[in-house]
């Protein structure tokens, strides 16, 4: 059987050199990547600087935000008290439903009934009140 | 041990480990709903008619009601909705002498309340204030309900209400039952209900609402005074809505 050419006993050291490199590639490219990426886009609406007062800590409303509003749901309902957390509470600083709301849960996938029969400013009545305001 | 003992013994043990991992389950579930119910408990909140107070053409009590909490109106019967409506009583040929009468008819918060009971979902429910209300999240519109209430009280949303008065309180999206509930968003924060406050604002003062349990209210002593009657007591359903002069 001929011997091979490309990889041979003295240039195995070169081949697992480029074999490494190749491997770490990706990893050496998302270190470096924040060099020359430009800054993130804001993804949701900031809130107002009242945010400080949210219910629970930022991180925990990202996740756990709709646990705690159907907890609220069921209190209100069934024994008429709630954990104080009201769409309209929401209402008060993200103000933007579209930007605030929608936004997050139209690139999630998930569909939102909830202003079907609750009341949300929509962004065409947020412009009026603003424009109204100045 | 034999194949008979093993399985008699085996199942003994299986049956004792599931009894010991469902106990406190159970115990928590039913300490939370009393937990939960605690608040409201004691309450007993009914409403009295008083026909002979009530104006005849009056519509007080039915626009608060609309503007209170967006109780849809299309115009056409055969999808508005009424939580409290006026129906007038043709007397029967057998029951000479009596007058038309124009009734206000409305969901009798019955004590055993039909609707609930057929609910397949739980959606429909006595709170323990004895408020019978509908968990719009939880229907799914199969419209048991509406055939079980002998008081045809229950309304299907056929669709969605097109105006939106009181925006602090939810409109129905359609395909959802619903009926009076006795505006227990008000009565949460201390109020009464919107019908109540506006027949005293129109001067006819014909609705009294209040708690049947406590004997000083002005409900109770006229329920006790005699004369206030229900509709169709021999249903069992044991209304909380009375009514004078009927």
């Amino acid at each position: 059987m001929k011997r091979s050419t490309v990889l041979t006993e003295k240039n195995r050291g070169a081949w697992a050199t480029v074999f490494t490199v190749i491997i770490l590639l990706p990893v050496v490219f998302s270190i470096l990547k924040p060099l020359w990426a430009a800054e993130p886009e804001v993804f949701l609406d900031p809130p107002d600087p009242r945010w400080e007062s949210c219910f629970r800590p930022k991180e925990y409303m990202r996740f756990h935000h709709m646990d705690l509003l159907k907890e609220a749901r069921s209190q209100v309902i069934r024994d008429g008290s709630g954990n104080g957390i009201t769409l309209a509470g929401c209402g008060d600083c993200h103000r933007n439903r579209e930007a605030f709301c929608d936004r997050c849960h139209e690139k999630a996938s998930v569909s939102l009934d909830c202003f079907g029969c609750h009341y949300y400013l929509t962004p065409s009545e947020l412009e009026e009140l603003e424009g109204g305001g100045h | 041990m034999d194949r008979r003992n093993f399985l008699k013994r085996g199942s003994a043990a299986v049956a004792g480990a599931a009894g010991a991992l469902s106990l406190p389950v159970l115990s928590s579930c039913t300490s939370e709903a009393e937990a939960a119910g605690s608040r409201l408990e004691g309450k007993k909140w009914g409403m009295l008619i008083d026909l002979t107070r009530c104006r005849e053409g009056c519509t007080a009590c039915m626009d608060a009601c609309r503007e209170e909490n967006n109780v849809a109106y299309h115009g056409d019967r055969r999808w508005d909705v009424h939580w409290i409506r006026k129906a007038t009583l043709h007397p029967h040929e057998e029951s000479a002498g009596l007058e038309e009468k124009e009734v206000l008819l409305m969901c009798n918060q019955c004590d055993e309340p039909p609707c609930a009971m057929v609910c397949p979902v739980q959606a429909t429910y006595k709170r323990p204030d004895g408020i019978v209300l509908v968990d719009h999240h939880r229907c799914i519109g199969c419209r048991y309900c509406m055939l079980a209430c002998p008081y045809n009280a229950r309304f299907f949303n056929w669709k969605e209400n097109p105006e939106w008065p009181n925006k602090e309180y939810p409109r129905r999206s359609h395909g959802v039952a619903e009926s009076c509930h006795f505006c227990a968003h008000l009565i949460d924060k201390g109020g009464r209900p919107a019908c109540v406050a506006a027949c005293e604002r129109s001067g006819a003062g014909a609705l009294i609402f209040g708690d049947l349990n406590d004997p000083g209210s002005e409900i109770s002593r006229l329920v006790a005074a005699g004369g206030a009657k229900r509709v169709r007591e021999d249903f069992g359903t044991q209304p909380k809505v009375y009514y004078l002069g009927l």
